[in-house]
């Protein structure tokens, strides 16, 4: 396939979302584990035979949540619990929460008694990453977690099927990476938008099949997609937690700015390292884990998320960093004002947009996104 | 609380805690380390070590008690905090930015113990003043027990207090006295076993005590437990009581209805809750909220003790645990309805109410309401649509 045609696959695997899911329960009548962003070791869900579907919010429905949880609430939980009170989620045979802020870690109970599935677990990673007690138990949290999806499916996990899941994930993280790396040199041959769609879509695929597809789009790309220099474009740095509304990446296109990094959690920050494979499989998942790009969740001593921002900024030769902040997500805000500080007294110019899944307005994004490019100084 | 049948012991609290506010201005002076702790957190260790702790969630809930939280907050979400997060974190840092300070200003730490088995709020604001500050941050980090507690975690949190004995070495330059945490243990003993007699007291009917006289005597629970101080001033207030009872002084006049109240109270409009209640002859008696500090050390085993007592918490725990314990709480105090207010302010303990007010509804048959406000700003309190929630509440009870 052209590079077109399969950008156009991954664009319409969002739009419809169930559609691999359900083909791939019809076939093997296997089980499928939902997981709420961030952080869930897909891996040891597609170890244990499971299909890992992450979810990632939804445009409409959030009315219906409105009876179980306030509309304070951030709108990613919402609006994912909203597809959950739809239907839209009846393919899901479990779901597992990850504990990374107070949203998320009410919201589990909430979900059980509105919309209880068969298997339901939290996964409690640590919210410190600096001392010594941290790793162990994680090992230990990824070594409950495991021993639940076990008693789920009735047979042990081995370390060789976790070991294979780690290496096929490495494998769609790695050409994930490939394709980054083209549209940072050659932002003609696939836009922001599209760029971003790969991973959302890569969420709710079968990895195997994700990893076939890749494969054919970066061939595609270095052989013949069409190109534009990537000097006529002014590159940006994009924080926050998910990127939400995918229009926005579509504005800074037309304003002829082109994303070459992020922090977010469905973007770099998914797909930056590989998980070790070799020696014990939960130790290099835990290893990961405790490495990652830093987060809204924490700050560590290590990697300061600030230090991190302008650190990322001026190895990218950004021209500045957009915030998009969720409404109501308390983690993000708290970061906002000492990450702008940083970037400030670095002279790189920020701006922040508070968006919210269903309810953003995009004329207004598309207004300060312009207004913000021309101040950067638009493409040289 | 009645006006006219003011606590004796009231001037002591104020008296207590004045003394509270100049010990921490006199710990600056004299170079004792200041460190800023969380409401649930393992306080004593603090205590045997001779640091100073501060309370800035107490700084919070005074702005709003002096109803002053939305002055402060503006001063945060002039810099880009949005007025959607916890009140007290908002006046926190505020006041770190703020040329005026209608309450005093914040004592600054020279190292900030976040427990954060509350809430994901108090970490992010204490990473933000350490930050302000410039001074050492550390997590007590405490998974929520989801059901039931396990080992994996409670060996984590004993992991991390060895952690943080080591860090206190390190801030002291002394190796830790482990026999004074014994003495500060037993010393917190005493002051959890008065507070929660004198918490029982609201059950008899009619009871001379309750939640909203709680709420006004629970500050040395929070800030003093572990030194003698706050024995005494338990033993003052119990004795008070049992006076009461004798002369037949009760909490409000002629007292028909007992109420089950969730969480914290509205602090700037403490007196207008309590007065409607009263006026529909209606006394709160029991909240999970004033019932936290219910901790019982094992002076053998202090490190393992500390670790249970403080994880085990409600706040730490899951959906089902949280109904059962509200359940347990209407019926140790025989209540005829309860109250659960959705703070906005406080997402770990508003999320799930919704729901949790249906479920106990069912499983007890008792009338329940929940309302949304603010626990400090008065900007998210109408005052017209919480009392049409409470009346139609206090219909049903009728
Ligand atoms: S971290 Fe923020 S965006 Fe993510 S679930 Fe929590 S509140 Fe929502
Ligand atoms: S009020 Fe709630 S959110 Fe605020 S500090 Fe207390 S527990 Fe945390």
């Amino acid at each position: 396939m052209a590079a077109a045609q399969l950008v156009d696959f991954f664009n319409k695997t969002i739009t419809e979302h169930d559609k691999f899911v359900t083909e791939w329960k019809n076939e093997s009548r296997g089980k499928v584990i939902g997981f709420l962003l961030t952080d869930v070791p897909e891996e040891l869900i597609h170890a244990a035979g499971f299909f890992p579907y992450g979810i990632c919010g939804s445009s409409s429905g959030q009315e219906r949540v409105d009876a179980h949880l306030q509309n304070w609430a951030c709108s990613l939980v919402r609006s994912s619990f909203a597809l959950a009170l739809q239907g839209k989620l009846d393919f899901l045979d479990g779901l597992i929460i990850p504990h990374t802020c107070d949203t998320t870690r009410m919201v589990s109970g909430i979900w059980k008694h509105a919309s209880p599935l068969p298997f339901m677990e939290n996964y409690l990673l640590p919210r410190q990453v600096d001392r010594p007690s941290a790793r162990p138990y994680l090992v230990g949290e990824l070594a409950r977690l495991k021993e639940r999806l076990e008693d789920y499916r009735g047979a042990a996990i081995t370390d060789d099927e976790i070991s294979n899941s780690i290496s096929l994930y490495n494998s769609n993280r790695k050409l994930l990476r490939r394709i980054f790396s083209l549209h940072e040199q050659n932002p003609g041959c696939i836009g922001n938008r599209d760029l971003y769609a790969l991973i959302r879509a890569g969420l709710i695929m079968p990895r195997e099949i994700l990893n076939d597809y890749l494969g054919q789009l970066v061939d595609a790309l270095e052989k013949d997609g069409p190109s534009s220099s990537a000097a006529n474009h002014t590159r940006l740095v994009i924080s926050g937690s998910v990127c939400e509304p995918p229009e926005i990446l579509d504005y800074l296109e037309h304003a002829g700015g082109t994303v070459v990094g992020d922090d977010l959690q469905n973007g770099w920050r998914y797909i930056e390292a590989d998980v070790r494979e070799t020696g014990d499989p939960l130790e290099a998942l835990a290893d990961y884990q405790i490495n990652r790009i830093p987060f809204a969740g924490y700050d560590t001593v290590r990697n300061p998320r600030r230090q991190f921002l302008v650190h990322l900024a001026q190895k990218k030769q950004a021209r500045g960093v957009i915030f998009l902040h969720l409404k109501n997500c308390e983690a993000e805000n708290y970061d906002y004002y000492d990450n702008m500080q940083a970037l400030k007294k670095m002279g790189i110019p920020t701006l922040r947009l508070e968006t919210e899944f269903g309810g953003s307005s995009l004329g207004q994004l598309n207004t300060r996104v312009q207004a913000f490019m021309e101040m950067v100084g638009g493409a040289d | 609380m009645s006006r006219k049948n003011a606590f004796k012991t009231a001037s002591l609290m104020k008296e207590l805690m004045a003394n509270y506010y100049t010990k921490g201005v006199e710990a600056k002076e004299k170079g004792v380390p200041v460190a800023w702790v969380t409401a649930v957190f393992p306080v004593e260790l603090l205590y045997a070590a001779g640091l100073f702790p501060y309370y800035p969630e107490n700084f919070g809930a005074l702005a709003g008690a002096r109803k002053v939280a939305d002055k402060l907050s503006e001063v945060a979400e002039s810099k880009g905090y949005f007025n959607d997060l916890c009140a007290y974190a908002r006046c926190g840092i505020g006041d770190a930015y703020a040329d005026e300070h209608p309450v005093g200003q914040i004592v600054q730490p020279d190292l900030l113990l976040c427990c954060n088995t509350q809430c994901g709020s108090l970490p992010k604001w204490f990473e933000v003043a350490g930050r302000f500050y410039n001074a050492p941050y550390f997590l007590l980090d405490s998974p929520q027990i989801v059901d039931e507690p396990d080992e994996l975690c409670r060996r984590y949190f004993i992991a991390q207090l060895k952690e943080m004995v080591s860090f206190i070495e390190e801030v002291t330059g002394q190796p830790y006295n482990y026999d004074r945490l014994s003495a500060v243990l037993s010393l917190s003993n005493e002051a959890c076993r008065l507070w929660n007699e004198i918490l029982d007291l609201a059950a008899l009917k009619p009871a001379p005590f309750g939640y909203f006289d709680a709420c006004f005597h629970m500050a040395p629970i929070v800030t003093w437990r572990g030194t003698p101080e706050a024995v005494t001033y338990y033993r003052a207030l119990k004795d008070e009581l049992d006076e009461r009872l004798k002369q037949g002084i009760y909490a409000i006049p002629d007292e028909r209805y007992k109420i089950y109240f969730d969480h914290i109270p509205v602090w700037p409009r403490l007196r207008w809750f309590s007065d409607l209640f009263a006026s529909h002859k209606a006394l709160v008696v029991a909240s999970q909220y004033t019932h936290s500090w219910a901790y019982s050390f094992d002076l053998n085993r202090p490190l393992e003790s500390l670790a249970e007592n403080y994880t085990e918490q409600f706040v730490n725990r899951g959906f089902d645990y949280r109904v059962q314990l509200k359940i347990n709480f209407m019926e140790k105090y025989g209540v005829d309805g309860f109250v659960l207010f959705s703070n906005r302010s406080c997402k770990p303990n508003a999320f799930g109410l919704y729901d949790k007010r249906k479920i106990i509804s069912q499983r007890t048959g008792l009338p329940g309401v929940v309302f949304d406000a603010d626990m400090s700003d008065l900007r998210f309190f109408s005052e017209h649509r919480v009392r049409i929630h409470l009346e139609s509440f206090f219909e049903q009870l009728s």
